[in-house]
This record gives structure tokens, C-alpha cells and sequence, in this order.
């Protein structure tokens, strides 16, 4: 967990993220046979030779260390469906929807799953492409609340990796603003690091449920 | 006559007059122009002109010369740039260059059936090329200028060539020998290419039109070549293009002097003519209807309607004989046709084998689709591209084709040929590539050939616990393989005299080494093999089943009544397919199967093996269960069941569920799925690599749409009846061999409840849909008294009182019939098996201890209810030692017992005929008999829950006694 003495880190490291990622499904094409697993996640499997299945990320990426499975790239991952994204990305000023997770997905599949990806430099170069026109986005628009002076901001299809890293900053922005805004909140500035305490607790608790 | 101007579209830029051709599409849907200063063919859509043409680029150079096929599936191009080329039509998809020449392309045209395309040009030789697979047939040489035309007479007995020097020489296809040669009959043009001499033959192939040398055209005789006549007339310049209507009656011509006649040929005089602003050096009839399209040297085309005058017939009217009203090629076939093109072919050898049947088959086809090809010959055939049939039928696996477009294919290539023998899970060699020898549900053989011998690979799915095998050079050069867990098994065909058959089996694992072996046949093939667990299986050309130990040893010689189609093993058993006969005209295979148990030395089924009319067999074992399954190149899946005395079930349909032109290629199945390879179409079988993945598709009967509308529910109804079905022949061998069945009785309870709760459901969708005959039939079969009350209460909720009466009356009957043989049951089944024991014992407890009155028996016998006496529990420690004892004594006990039963049971008659309402008599029925007769292990349970709805009954007794 990043350290809460840092007030402007993000609320949770990048390893963190990823760790959060690896519940996500995949399918993946075992090469061995195994029964039905019961997480508390849900049950997964059976699992038989050469007929897909779904299984959680961390899973996959144990089998495909050990060489037990291929992996199959979920199909946004497709250098089609990306190149797509990529044009609509750069076009509109709304994010594209993407899983949640794509920048940890994407990440822990090129790292560990190389050969089952079909075009992986492509691949690969388009999901950093499109992580960077997000990112010069989301820093255009957060120059947008300075503008206005909002005490709220909507950022639909924001991704776990993206919210994470503006999260310590618009949030405090937004409270500043709104501090600033209503004449009565001006006096109870020691209010203001509790909810920075509460925030930080809330993602601690979250692990622990998993 | 009029004089009128058409109006000409550019499809190509010509700079300088250049010799530009047109064609129409049998189905009249597209024109095809080319021109020789253009490398482009462009294909119009004759329907929307103003749409942008498609544009085939593949020539370098100008094109000189355009055929289509008959069946308009294959557009053939020559071209400056040396080489004729294929293409797909209409899709324009390039196929292959069908041969080269070292000079320009003048002409090319295709015979009647479309097998052979003859081209030539400023080479001295005419080519024959066989357009199934390429090799050239024949090389005529005898011009002396470049030819610039050329014509198979219909009857496919004669080529006519012309040269630009205006020579004709007839051709006798088959021995390639000139019959007449007619010099300086056309005119003469030297070396110059922009205007090309033409010949045609009319529709019956008796009158062959040449321009003559004074500005006329010329017929002559088919046979003689003799002279008969001259149509001249308005002509000022030579004729440099003409064109025979469709139905033989008129010709267009069209003269240097830029303009187009149309003759009578029966009154050889001309009827109508068209000026145009350049020479027309190429014109097309429509295949159907009054017009002609025509191109001019510039590139420009246009359609000229009704060339013919309206008052006058059609020049596509009474089109003779077989001809179709569309003139389509593929149905122009003569009777003599087959003999000639048959002797054609036999000039190559190498084709041989595939030509003749594939001719002699089309042409019975044609006949006998006639019909229906009329209407969907213009669809259909056109997907069917004639240069995919060369390709099929180049590597030989037509057995693997499926799909519309394949099996329609089939249809015209294989035809009503036997299907050869294949191995289940095999694809088709690729040339350097990786194939299949075996695939299964196991592993799989892949092989390539690489110099001369092959590498093998064998690859278990399950790295776990398969046998790591190690890959093998394989010098024998196998094309069959069969894998089982223990083993792999390989065989080869024999290759000309030195290479003979060979079978070779390699264990997995083995305690000693060496354990490999293999055997030869001598002047004797393998055609298939099988293996299974102990032994292996090879079928040969004699139609003899050897079957062979896993050691080697050579154990019995079967011979077969039919050549093998395929085989496959599963433990003890191995099915063989064989043909029983040719197939039918209708293409329909004749097919036999048997099981042969190995070890028993049995065979303990055989029968006709259905097929969808017009497949083939392309896979065929066992699934994991061990039925005998087959799937046929229409996509349907069939199982074997013993209901019915033996039947095939069709349990899985591809066309049902097809989706976006997908083949399934199967690999295997278990009791609910199939396991197969999706191929996108046109691919029918998977490649290698990367490793196919396997996709599960869920069995369901291929049923009629109903009226219900719960299709889902009618086809979970029949799947479980049929599992149901299977379980209880199971359930039925094992008690007849006295082997536990505890196993599958659960199975079947577990059905059974499943099936219950899927006619229920049904039986709410027949109530919605108002089909209250076909809910009663449903009730009827539910096997559970629990959910035929829950039937009654659905009908009660959905306020059918009528329904709900009947279904009262059902269960009645119901309970009645069953407390019938719940009485007969305790003697039959009493000793069954272990869970009877405890109570067989306390029955025989209390008959023993206070046998006098029936009715404390009955109470003494409740030793689970929850208020036990003393004396109860004394009897609970009596069983326990008493359990392994005397059966004897217990079955004495029973008849007792069923006195008993009998009394209860018309006591509660007695009882009941004073109620009043139904229903609570119904109640009243019930609680007096076993609530549960089905349930898991039938009678034993059945009959104590008997005795606990009589403890019910009695309770008050009881307790006044203890």
C-alpha cells in the first residue's frame, strides 16, 4: 500500500492494481486435465484438454508458467478491435469502453503469455498508444476544472490504472473547490484529513475481502 | 431498315484501335469486357450498368482473349503478357495460371463441359489444357500465322482454329490429327493484330460460320467441311466479328465498315443493321431475352436491345433439345459427349483416374436436375467455382468436403462414385504443410513430408498424464494412424510394385524393449485401421479384416462382404463401415456396419448405416461412453441406441445451428456434447497449427418446428427420455451379469427428476399455447407422483379445473396400478440388493416376536419414528444381528407381509369409497401407498415407505398399545 504520509500518492501502487487485475477471467485452452476448482470467487472448470475454459488471470498465468494451458487473448485485444479504439480514441473526446482493467490485463498477457497473442508488438504498441491518448486526455480534461471550478466530475469508462493515478488529485481539487465555494466550510479545515483517512481505508479493506 | 445511335459506356481507354471482347454470363446477371491495351477485365453487373465494374488486374498486359465456362463459374483470360489465367466467377476471384506460352495469347475457349480450355495464339501450337488440375492435354500444330480463333464444336468431337492468315483447320479432338484444312477461305490480315479473324459453330454444331473473303460469311459443313452457303449483303469491308444467336437462328456480324448486321440464317438475308462510330470488334448475345452487347476498338460498350426485331422470333426462342430456355452451358450435353471428352482425357494419363467419372457424372446430373438447376442453377452454381473441383479433386479428399457449397460440389465432381476409405479424424495432405493423420478426443498423429520421408509427430492433449512419445522419421510414407492410450498404429498404401502395404504398431509403454513390430502385404493394401485396447485392426483391398495382438501375433483372418469405407476401435470393440453396394443413382451411399467384439469373438450388432441422401461418411467411432456414432459431410450426427431394436438416432444437425457459413469438423462426443474443430467455411477441416482448439456444441434432436413455440423444452424432453432410456438398459445388463447397480440408479433417479421437471414445464407451455390433449399426454409420463401433484397445482393456478380433473384421474389410475405391483414387488425384488436388509430383517423381527395381529405388527415394524418405545428399540438391535442371516426366513416373512398389504390396501378402498370430493380420495390413495414407488433404489424403498404410510395410518393403534 502506498504510504498514506504521502498525501498526493495514488491510493494504491501499480502492483497493487495488478494484483486487483488477476481476478479478472480469461479463458484459457488447458493442456492437462483437472477438476472443477471452488473458489470463493466461483467455481472454475472442469478443466479438459484442448477445450476452453474460463479461469481467473492469476490462474491462467500459473498454468501458462508451468506450460499447462495456452491463454486466449480476450478479443479487444484484437489488433482489429484496437486500431479501432485507437482511431475512436483519438477522435471523440469520451473514452473508449475498455475492461476495467486493461492496462493491468494487457500488461501481465505480454508479459507472460507472448506466444498465445497473435501480432503481440502490434498489439503491444497499440494498447501504449492508447493508454497515452487517454492519458493526454484525462490531462486535458482535469485542466478543465480549473477552468470551471466544479465541485464534481464524470469520467465514464475510466480505467482502474487511470482513476488511480488523478484519484489523489481531483478529489482533493474538487474538495478544495468546494471548500472554497461555500463560505461555511472555510473554517473546518482540520475536516479535510479525516476524509483523506477514510479514503485511504476504504481500498485496504477491499484486499482483505478478496 | 433504320438507322438509329447507340449509346456506348467507356469500360476501358484505348488509345489506338485495339481488339476489345465482351461476354455475357449464362444467368445473363453480368458482362465480362477486356480489351488488349487495357490489362484490366472488367466485370459489369448487367442490371446496373451505372455501377463501378470490378476490376480483375492480374495480366501485366492487354487482354486479348475471354472465355467463360459453360456454367459460367470459371472466366478463362489470354493476354499479351503470355499467360491465360483463371478466375472465379462471378466473384473474379484469381484462381491459378492455367499455362504460359511464349508469345502473345490470341484466342482461348472452353468446351462444352468446361474440363478442357483450348489456347493459342502467335505460338504455332494450339494448347489443350485439362482444367481440372492444369496438365496440358494436347499440343495441336499446323498453323502457320497466329490464331486468332477458335471453336470446340459442341458435340466436343472438333476443334475449329482459324489463323490470321485465314486458314481453318478442323481438329479432331480425339487423336488430335487435322481433318480438313481450308486455306485462304477467310481474310487474310498478316501481321495485323488489331483485327482478329473469327469462326463459330452454331448451336447444334452443324454449320461452322467463317467471313468469307468478300465481305460475306461463309458456312460449312460440320463433317465435309464443304461450302454450303454465303450470307453477303450490306457489308462494304470484311467482316471482322461474328456471333451465332442462342437458339441458332440469326448471326450478328460486324464488318470493318463499323457496322453490325443481323442475318436470318434460315432466309440468309439480313434483317436489321446498327452503325456505329468505330469498328465493333467483339459482340455477345444475351443468353436469355432480345439483345446484344457489343464493344467497340475504343473500349466502348453498350447493349443493343432487341437487335431482332420484335416481330420476328427471339433470337433465344425454341432453343432446341436439352437446351435450357437460359442457354446455360452446363445443361448443353450430348449423348456422344461422354465417349469423346472420355477418350479426351485418356491423352493424359495423369488425370485419368478423376476425369472420366467426373464427366460421366455431370452429365447424368444435368439430366436428372434439370428442374431444379433451372432455378438455382444461377445462385448455386455460381458459388460452386469449377476451379475449386479441379483443386478438390487434386488432392483427392472429396470425403472431407462439407458445407452447401462442398457438398453440392461433391455432388458434381464425386457424384455417385463409392466413397474410398478414410480414416475418422485425418485431413487431407497439404503439400508442406502439417496434417493430420489421426485426431481424437486422446491426442493426435500429425505428419510432414519433407525429401522424399515424412516426420511423425504424436501429441497427447493432456501433457499430464499422456505418455511422452517421441517424434519418428517415418521412410514408409504413412497416410493412415490410429492412437489409442496404450499405443499408435500406422499404415501405408502401396506405392507402385516396390513399395508395398505396410502395418506398424508402436507401444507406448512396455516392459520389454522392442516391443514395435510391423507386417507386409504383399500384392494386398491397407485401406483402414483401428485400434483398441489388446489388438489391432487392419482392412486391406481383399476386403479382409486382419486382426493382429498388441504384441504382433497374427490372430484371426475375417473377410468382409464389402469394400471397407472406414473403422474404429474402443476397448473390446471394432465397428467397420463397408459398402454394400454401388450407390444409388440419387447419390445416395449404401453403407454396413458391424461391431465385432474382439475378445468375446462375437459380433454383436450390425445393420444398414444411414446416411443423409447425398453425404458421405466423414467421421465415424465411438463416444466416450462407447456408442457407435457417425457424422456425414451434411453435418448431421448420429448415435446408435438400442431402442427400437437398434436405431440411429440423429442427435446433432450443423444446418440448425450454422452460423455464418461454419463447418464442424468432429472430433468426438460424449453423452450430452459434441466435440468438434469450427472451421470457417471454406475450409472444412482444421490445419495443424496452430493447435486447434475444440469447441463443445450441445447435442439436440433435429425436431420440426411445433407450435409450441418450446422447442428448448421439447428437445430437453427427448434428450432426457433418451438418457433415461439408455440408463435403464444399462441398469438392466449389470443386474442380469449381478453386478451392482446403486450407481446408476441414482443416475437415473437424478434423470428422471430432471425429466419430470422439463415435462412440467412443458406441460405450463401447452397450458399457456391452449393445447390441453397434448398437457394430459404429458402428464402421463411424468414418473414421479410428486410432480404429478405439482402438475395438478399448476393446472389449479392457471384455473383449468377441466385439465385439473383429468390429471386427478390420471394420478388415480396411477396409484391404483402401481399399488398393484407394489404388492407383487417384495417377492421379486426382495433380495436385491443391501439396502432391503434392515427391513427384510425387522419384518422378519416382528413376525417373529408379536406376529399374532397384523396391525402391531405393522406399528412394531416403525422403528425410525421419532417417539420409539422400549420394545422398539429392542427390536432396532435384533436387525442389526440378524442382518447378514436368514434370508430364507425373511422371504418366508414375506408373503405375510403381503396379506397384510392387501388387507390395508382394501381397507383404504373400503374407506375411501365413502369420501366425497376427489381430490381428498386421491389423498387418501396416496398416503395409503409408497409415497415415492420410483425413487432411488426402487421396490426396497418403495415398500418400506409402504409400511411408513401405514405406521401414518395406524399411529393411533400403535400408541394405544405400546
Amino acid at each position: 500500500m502506498a504510504s498514506a504520509s504521502d498525501p498526493h500518492a495514488s491510493a494504491f501502487s501499480a502492483a497493487e492494481l495488478e494484483f486487483l487485475a488477476e481476478d479478472e477471467t480469461i479463458e484459457i485452452v488447458p493442456n492437462l486435465k483437472m477438476d472443477a476448482l471452488n473458489f470463493i470467487s466461483g467455481d472454475f472448470g472442469p478443466f479438459r484438454p484442448q477445450i476452453p475454459a474460463q479461469a481467473p488471470l492469476w490462474l491462467a498465468v500459473a498454468l501458462k508458467k508451468r506450460g499447462k494451458c495456452t491463454i486466449r487473448a480476450p478479443e479487444w485485444m484484437s489488433v482489429v478491435n484496437l486500431t479501432q479504439v485507437l482511431e475512436a480514441e483519438r477522435d471523440s473526446d469520451k473514452f473508449q469502453p475498455l475492461p476495467f482493467h486493461y492496462v493491468e490485463i494487457s500488461r501481465l498477457l505480454i508479459d507472460h503469455a507472448r506466444d498465445d497473442i497473435p501480432d503481440i508488438y502490434m498489439v503491444r504498441s497499440l494498447v501504449e498508444d492508447i493508454k497515452d491518448v487517454r492519458f493526454h486526455k484525462i490531462g486535458k480534461g482535469l485542466e478543465s476544472i480549473s477552468a470551471g471550478g466544479t465541485f464534481a466530475l464524470k469520467l465514464k469508462n475510466l480505467s482502474a490504472m487511470e482513476a488511480n493515478i488523478v484519484r489523489p488529485f481531483v478529489t482533493r481539487a474538487l474538495e478544495t473547490f468546494y471548500k472554497l465555494g461555500s463560505s461555511d466550510m472555510i473554517q473546518e479545515t482540520d475536516h479535510a484529513p479525516n476524509r483523506q483517512q477514510t479514503a485511504d481505508r476504504g481500498p485496504r479493506r477491499q484486499l482483505k475481502d478478496r | 431498315m433504320k438507322i438509329r445511335t447507340m449509346k456506348l459506356r467507356e469500360a476501358h481507354t484505348a488509345a489506338d484501335d485495339s481488339v476489345c471482347s465482351i461476354l455475357w454470363a449464362s444467368d445473363a446477371g453480368h458482362i465480362v469486357t477486356a480489351s488488349s491495351s487495357d490489362n484490366a477485365i472488367c466485370i459489369h453487373d448487367a442490371s446496373a450498368p451505372s455501377n463501378a465494374p470490378r476490376f480483375l488486374r492480374n495480366h501485366s498486359e492487354g487482354v486479348t482473349a475471354l472465355a467463360l465456362s459453360p456454367n459460367s463459374t470459371c472466366l478463362a483470360s489470354g493476354s499479351l503478357d503470355h499467360s491465360v489465367k483463371l478466375y472465379k466467377f462471378p466473384g473474379g476471384d484469381f484462381e491459378t495460371n492455367i499455362t504460359r506460352f511464349t508469345l502473345p495469347i490470341r484466342a482461348v475457349a472452353f468446351n462444352k463441359s468446361g474440363t478442357i480450355l483450348a489456347a493459342a495464339g502467335d505460338d504455332e501450337g494450339i494448347k489443350l489444357v485439362n482444367t481440372i488440375d492444369g496438365t496440358i492435354a494436347r499440343v495441336l500444330k499446323g498453323h502457320k500465322g497466329s490464331v486468332t480463333s477458335l471453336a470446340f464444336d459442341p458435340k466436343t468431337e472438333y476443334l475449329a482454329s482459324l489463323d490470321s492468315n485465314g486458314t481453318v483447320i478442323y481438329w479432331e479432338l480425339q487423336s488430335g490429327s487435322t481433318l480438313h484444312v481450308l486455306k485462304a477461305i477467310a481474310p487474310n490480315n498478316g501481321s495485323d493484330v488489331s483485327v482478329m479473324n473469327i469462326l463459330a459453330w452454331n448451336q447444334d454444331g452443324d454449320l461452322l460460320a467463317v467471313p468469307g473473303l468478300k465481305n460475306n460469311v461463309v458456312l460449312y459443313d460440320r463433317d465435309t467441311a464443304e461450302k454450303l452457303f454465303s450470307l453477303s449483303g450490306d457489308h462494304s469491308q470484311p467482316i471482322c466479328f461474328l456471333s451465332w444467336s442462342p437458339n441458332g437462328k440469326y448471326i450478328a456480324t460486324s464488318g470493318l465498315d463499323k457496322q453490325i448486321l443481323i442475318w436470318d440464317v434460315d432466309k440468309k438475308q439480313d434483317i436489321e443493321r446498327q452503325k456505329f462510330s468505330e469498328c465493333i470488334t467483339c459482340m455477345a448475345w444475351k443468353p436469355e431475352g432480345n439483345a446484344l452487347a457489343v464493344i467497340d476498338a475504343k473500349g466502348k460498350y453498350g447493349v443493343w436491345e432487341s437487335p431482332v426485331p420484335s416481330t420476328m422470333k427471339s433470337p433465344t426462342e425454341d432453343i432446341p433439345g436439352f437446351y435450357s430456355k437460359n442457354s446455360n452451358g452446363l445443361l448443353l450435353f450430348d449423348e456422344e459427349e461422354p465417349c469423346a471428352s472420355g477418350n479426351l482425357s485418356d491423352l493424359n494419363e495423369d488425370s485419368h483416374g478423376d476425369f472420366e467419372p467426373i464427366r460421366r457424372k455431370r452429365s447424368r446430373k444435368h439430366s436428372s436436375y434439370d428442374d431444379e438447376l433451372e432455378e438455382d442453377v444461377n445462385d448455386e452454381l455460381e458459388t460452386v467455382p469449377k476451379v475449386e473441383t479441379h483443386k478438390k479433386a487434386f488432392y483427392g479428399h472429396k470425403e472431407n468436403l462439407s458445407g452447401k457449397s462442398g457438398s453440392r460440389n461433391m455432388m458434381i465432381t464425386a457424384g455417385a462414385k463409392m466413397q474410398e476409405a478414410f480414416q475418422p479424424g485425418a485431413t487431407p495432405a497439404q503439400p508442406g504443410k502439417r496434417h493430420f493423420l489421426c485426431y481424437n478426443m486422446l491426442g493426435s498423429i500429425t505428419t510432414m513430408e519433407h525429401e522424399g520421408y515424412s516426420h511423425i509427430e504424436i501429441d497427447f492433449h493432456d501433457t499430464n498424464s499422456g505418455p511422452r512419445v517421441s517424434a519418428m522419421t517415418d521412410y514408409f510414407g504413412f497416410t493412415m494412424a490410429s492412437l489409442n492410450e496404450n499405443g499408435s498404429v500406422f499404415a501405408n498404401p502401396c506405392k507402385g510394385d516396390k513399395n508395398m502395404s505396410t502395418l506398424m504398431y508402436r507401444p507406448f509403454s512396455s516392459w520389454a524393449n522392442n516391443s514395435e513390430w510391423s507386417m507386409r502385404f504383399e500384392g494386398e493394401e491397407v485401406r483402414a485401421i483401428a485400434l483398441g485396447s489388446g489388438w489391432v485392426a487392419a482392412i486391406t483391398n481383399f476386403n479382409s479384416l486382419r486382426i493382429f495382438t498388441e504384441g504382433g501375433l497374427q490372430r484371426y483372418i475375417l473377410s468382409l462382404d464389402g469394400p471397407v469405407v472406414t473403422a474404429a476401435g474402443y476397448k473390446d470393440e471394432l465397428a467397420v463401415v463397408t459398402h454394400i453396394s454401388p450407390p444409388l443413382p440419387t447419390d445416395e451411399q449404401i453403407l454396413e456396419f458391424r461391431v465385432f467384439n474382439i475378445s468375446h469373438g462375437s459380433q454383436p450388432l450390425r445393420g444398414r448405416l444411414p446416411l443423409t441422401p447425398g453425404s458421405k461418411l466423414t467421421w465415424f467411432g465411438f463416444s466416450e461412453e462407447g456408442q457407435l456414432s457417425s457424422f456425414d459431410s451434411k453435418g448431421i450426427l448420429r448415435v446408435f441406441t438400442s431402442q427400437f431394436g437398434g436405431t440411429w438416432l440423429p442427435l446433432f444437425s450443423a444446418s440448425k445451428i450454422k452460423k455464418s457459413e461454419e463447418n464442424y469438423w468432429v472430433a468426438g462426443l460424449n453423452a450430452s456434447k459434441l466435440f468438434c474443430i469450427v472451421c470457417k467455411s471454406p475450409e472444412s477441416f482444421p490445419q495443424s497449427t496452430p493447435k486447434p482448439v475444440l469447441t463443445l456444441l450441445d447435442l439436440s434432436f433435429p425436431l420440426a418446428a411445433s407450435d409450441l413455440g418450446a422447442d428448448c423444452l421439447e428437445n430437453e424432453f427427448m434428450m432426457n427420455n433418451m438418457h433415461l432410456s439408455r440408463i435403464q438398459r444399462s441398469i438392466e445388463e449389470r443386474a442380469d451379469s449381478g453386478l451392482d447397480c446403486t450407481l446408476l440408479d441414482d443416475e437415473a433417479f437424478t434423470v428422471e427428476t430432471s425429466l419430470d421437471r422439463c415435462i412440467l414445464r412443458l406441460i405450463a407451455s401447452c397450458c399457456n399455447s391452449d393445447k390441453p390433449v397434448r398437457a394430459t399426454e404429458l402428464v402421463k409420463l411424468l414418473s414421479l407422483e410428486k410432480s404429478v401433484r405439482g402438475a395438478i397445482k399448476l393446472v389449479t393456478a392457471l384455473k383449468l379445473p377441466n385439465l385439473a380433473e383429468r390429471f386427478n384421474n390420471i394420478l388415480e389410475e396411477k396409484l391404483l396400478s402401481e399399488k398393484k405391483e407394489n404388492i407383487a414387488l417384495p417377492d421379486s425384488k426382495s433380495n436385491c440388493n443391501g439396502s432391503i436388509k434392515p427391513e427384510v430383517a425387522s419384518t422378519k423381527f416382528f413376525t417373529a416376536e408379536i406376529n399374532r395381529v397384523s396391525e402391531t405388527a405393522v406399528a412394531s415394524r416403525v422403528h425410525t419414528f421419532p417417539s420409539t418405545s422400549n420394545t422398539r428399540a429392542r427390536n432396532a438391535e435384533e436387525p442389526t444381528k440378524d442382518r447378514n442371516g436368514n434370508i430364507e426366513e425373511s422371504k418366508s416373512m414375506t408373503p405375510g407381509r403381503t396379506a397384510d398389504l392387501k388387507a390395508t390396501g382394501k381397507g383404504n378402498g373400503v374407506h375411501n369409497a365413502g369420501e366425497a370430493t376427489k381430490a381428498t380420495k386421491v389423498d387418501q390413495l396416496s398416503s395409503s401407498r409408497p409415497s415415492n414407488p420410483f425413487a432411488k433404489s426402487s421396490s426396497n424403498q418403495g415398500s418400506s415407505s409402504l409400511l411408513d404410510s401405514l405406521k401414518k395410518t395406524k399411529k393411533t393403534d400403535v400408541k394405544g398399545k405400546v
